[in-house]
């Protein structure tokens, strides 16, 4: 008998529905996977039968071909498993059938998805909560997931969730036993950030500092720039702890991404703070927007809502940094691949550092730079004018000179530049409500020119700086948008001209026109 | 032929200078043009100028040069035309028979000024660079070489005070070079003057930059040294213009920078040490053309990093110590204060009072 088990798929972050037919007839004995499987699904057979063996029912040996529907998209990984071992049972007639051996109405009102192991257990699988959503717009009323994938299931609602931990349990379902789903609950963000430096432990770099607290709060990019030693590395490690609180949104978003790509923590099963990621530069181009003959997401798009930290930025290939382009402006990436073209979201902040020269120390206090002229251009080109047309803040991180510590200031803790980050970003947040833009940093044209509104004598400051400074055309909207910041800190809604003063000072590439 | 002629052949036979100046000790231009077939002649040159001369000898060879040149707006002027400056016009300096340019000529009537330095400037280097020579720009033309560095700085900043400036290149018009300088080498030829005594196709060769030095402070007055490490070119520049009788300034420095002691060496063997324009105005009598700065008021904060630098060089991190203020208040004062010109940033995030 003809078998039909619904269950699910992803392309990207959107799914779409698979329905999984098996049938029984005569001939040699065998299983058939069709429909574009890749090689996960194809060892599926293997896992299937075991896991019906060892779950006390009977696989006798038949010719069993199984269809993915529709036939003409690419499935992968083994999230069919289960689906695939419930049709052989049911078309065995073993499961999902009543008493004269006609399907049970109740079997079409479910999702399948689940991994088996060879046990019969159900493991778990990754994309659930991307999954989820999907399904639920498309009607979908009941899911089945593997147990272990509660966590990240619980909090969507509009759907009835049920988890299952054995092939045994989902039979139990199929047969139409009443079984509760699981229980939602809201989204709690645990904001606090464990991890990283914290801002009280770095000695001196006030600029640096104030700098980091305008790009957390504006979600700017910044790159910062020093001799070795100065405490970029360091400065970085501080971000994850002042970074603003996600929002529920945002939360989402990110662990949808998390999600498929399987780097969810499983006791968590939401993404509560900012993801924060920083791809060795031996990181390939795939490795970083995503690709590959199935399309996975890239590190840019893991640190989507967060930080994407560039450490020496001028040792990474150029057609690494090249691609980074498109995403820093549209906040998605597009992987086309014969197969299928996906969207991403890549909605980051930039952070880079690196070194003025190649031997690190131009411009340095405290040593001599030995390379020529030529040496610096050439390490210097190696970021392109667009790129570092993107970035917002420059700020030159220098050694730190010690005579001027002499004195115990006291410094401020992460914590306490939290909060001012998290009331400007609120700010931020109330101004652009439903405009799908969430800091100042990805303000639109016309948002600058109704928000970055200046007075005569802010206007008159920048004019000056442009002339006395040397400033670039292009520098113009970075300041608006970095001042905007400024004045969010600052509790204003105006901007005045200390905020644009201040604005004016991160720039420091632009000044140096070499 | 006319005269001028003669020595656009001079120029494009590519003998060197020194070799034709020799020659020309001995008899002029026109001689050597007509009685060049003369075997007396032959015996009295080497091999290979006299094949160099030869080939280029021809009416319809130098005529295709002078409408070459025509074609591509490249004026020229040669030993014979009343306006080739006549401080060429000495022996230590070794005039080429014709220099090649673009832009306006009559910036060399003004009395010229040299200033030369490192290519691999300093933040020191170049703001002392930009404030000198604002400030001598109106008395001066500025000279320079056009290099990365302390010249593209005095070029620049002349430019941008409105003043006339003369880039002497080491290659021929169309090779200028550094790529990086292509921008100002056309701000130059719009409002100053590019010159060079090689034809303009000629690249540019391990000789020729410093060759062209002794050109640099051979039309200047002084040549003043801004930035220079021991091995500079700029110390060649001195060197030409000790030997033209010319005056030679140098700017101090750190005595334990490398880029500093062709400079501090200059001002031990004799050189004027100049640490403001005025020093060089000062030498030549000249009246200064700066106007009064204008009285700033300063609000409370920028008047306290006033104070705090007024006791000499501080980093970021000092002043914030310092002046004990909010971090963003202190980058805002310095801010103010960068654009008002009253303070500059000698190195990175190091202030210091203008």
């Amino acid at each position: 008998m003809l078998a039909k088990i619904n269950s699910y798929a992803l392309n990207g972050l959107d799914g779409y529905g698979v329905t999984v037919e098996v049938d029984i007839h005569m001939g040699l004995p065998s299983i058939e996977v069709v429909g574009l499987p890749d090689t996960a699904i194809k060892e599926s057979r293997e896992r299937v039968r075991s896991a019906i063996k060892n779950s006390g029912y009977d696989f006798s040996p038949r010719k069993i071909t199984v269809n993915l529907a529709p036939a003409h998209t690419k499935k992968e990984g083994p999230i069919f498993d289960l689906a695939i071992a419930l049709g052989i049972l049911m078309s065995t007639e073993q499961a999902g059938v009543d008493e004269r051996n006609t399907p049970l109405k109740s079997v079409g009102e479910y999702v399948f998805l689940g991994e088996l192991s060879l046990s019969g257990a159900v493991t778990r699988i990754n994309g659930v909560m991307p999954m989820l959503i999907a399904a639920r717009e498309q009607g979908v009323k009941k899911i089945v997931i593997p147990k272990a994938n509660v966590n990240e299931a619980k909090y969507i609602r509009g759907i009835d969730v049920y988890a299952v931990d054995t092939l045994s349990s989902a039979v139990a379902l199929l047969n139409g036993e009443e079984c509760d789903p699981i229980e939602k609950c809201d989204v709690v963000l645990d904001c606090a950030y464990g991890g990283g430096e914290d801002l009280k432990y770095v000695k001196g770099q006030f600029a640096a500092k104030r700098a980091l607290e305008i790009a957390a709060a504006g979600g700017h990019n910044i790159i910062m720039i020093g001799s070795p030693g100065g405490g970029k590395t360091m400065l970085a490690k501080c971000l994850p702890g002042i970074l603003p609180d996600l929002t529920e949104a945002e939360a989402l978003e990110t662990t949808k991404i998390h999600s498929v790509a399987g780097i969810l923590d499983e006791n968590n099963g939401i993404v509560s703070t900012r993801p924060f990621r920083s791809p060795h530069h031996t990181a390939s181009r795939i490795a970083l927007t995503g690709g590959g003959s199935s399309a996975k997401p890239g590190e840019i798009s893991y640190a989507h809502n967060g930080v994407l930290f560039l450490d020496e930025l001028p040792e990474y290939p150029r057609s690494v940094l090249e691609i980074l382009r498109q995403p820093l402006e549209d906040g998605v990436v597009s992987v086309s691949r014969i197969s299928r073209s996906v969207e991403y979201p890549a909605n980051f902040m930039l952070v880079a550092s690196m070194n003025p020269c190649p031997c690190g120390y131009y411009g340095s206090n405290a040593h001599q730079c030995t390379c020529s002229p030529a040496q610096i251009q050439k390490y210097m080109s190696r970021i392109s004018g667009p790129l570092l047309d993107r970035i917002d803040l420059h700020i030159s991180v220098d050694e730190v000179h010690y005579d001027d510590l002499t004195k115990e200031t006291e410094t401020e803790s992460s914590a306490d530049v939290r909060k001012r980050v998290n009331a400007a970003r609120a700010v931020q947040t109330a101004r652009y409500a439903g405009t799908g833009v969430h800091s100042n940093a990805k303000m639109t044209g016309e948002m600058i020119k109704k928000y970055c509104v200046l007075d005569s004598a802010a206007e008159r400051i920048l004019q000056a700086a442009f002339d006395k400074l040397g400033m670039s055309a292009r520098a113009y909207t970075r300041i608006l948008k970095v001042a905007r910041t400024i004045a969010d800190l600052d509790g204003k809604a105006d901007i005045t001209a200390a905020h644009i003063a201040e604005a004016v000072m991160y720039r420091s590439l632009d000044k140096a026109v070499k | 032929m006319v005269l001028s002629d003669l020595y656009l052949w001079l120029s494009y036979s590519h003998i060197p200078t020194r070799k034709i100046n020799r020659l020309l000790d001995t008899m002029s231009p026109s001689q050597l043009w007509d009685s060049f077939d003369d075997d007396e002649i032959k015996y009295s040159l080497d091999d290979k100028t006299f094949a160099l001369l030869k080939r280029t000898r021809h009416v319809e060879y130098i005529e295709r040069a002078k409408f070459y040149l025509n074609e591509n707006n490249i004026s020229y002027v040669t030993r014979a035309d009343p306006i080739y400056p006549s401080a060429l016009m000495q022996r230590e300096v070794d005039p080429p028979p014709v220099l090649y340019y673009k832009g306006d000529i009559n910036v060399l009537r003004q009395p010229c000024l040299a200033v030369v330095g490192t290519r691999q400037a300093s933040q020191y280097g170049k703001y002392t660079t930009e404030r000198i020579v604002r400030e001598l720009s109106g008395a001066f033309t500025i000279v320079s070489g056009m290099a990365t560095g302390i010249d593209g700085y005095a070029h620049r900043a002349a430019l941008q005070e409105g003043g006339n400036t003369v880039a002497v290149l080491g290659s021929g018009l169309f090779n200028a070079s550094p790529a990086s300088n292509l921008k100002l080498f056309d701000d130059i030829c719009k409002d100053g003057l590019v010159l060079s005594e090689y034809t303009p196709d000629t690249h540019a060769t391990e000789y020729t930059f410093p060759a062209r030095n002794r050109i640099i402070s051979g039309l200047s007055r002084g040549v003043l040294v801004v930035e220079a490490s021991l091995k500079s070119g700029s110390l060649i520049t001195a060197n030409c213009a000790l030997d033209q009788g010319r005056d030679v300034f140098a700017v101090p420095g750190d005595i334990d920078k490398q880029r500093s002691r062709g400079t501090n060496r200059l001002i031990k063997s004799g050189a004027v040490a100049v640490t403001s324009a005025d020093d060089i105005l000062e030498y030549y009598s000249v009246k200064s053309k700066k106007s009064q700065p204008k009285q700033i008021s300063l609000n409370f904060s920028e008047q306290r990093v006033m104070e705090a630098l007024g006791m000499g060089e501080k980093s970021f991190d000092g002043l914030v110590e310092l002046c004990g203020m909010p971090v963003s208040e202190i980058n805002t004062a310095l801010s103010a204060l960068l654009i008002y010109g009253l303070i500059h940033e000698k190195s990175n995030n190091l202030y210091a009072l203008s």
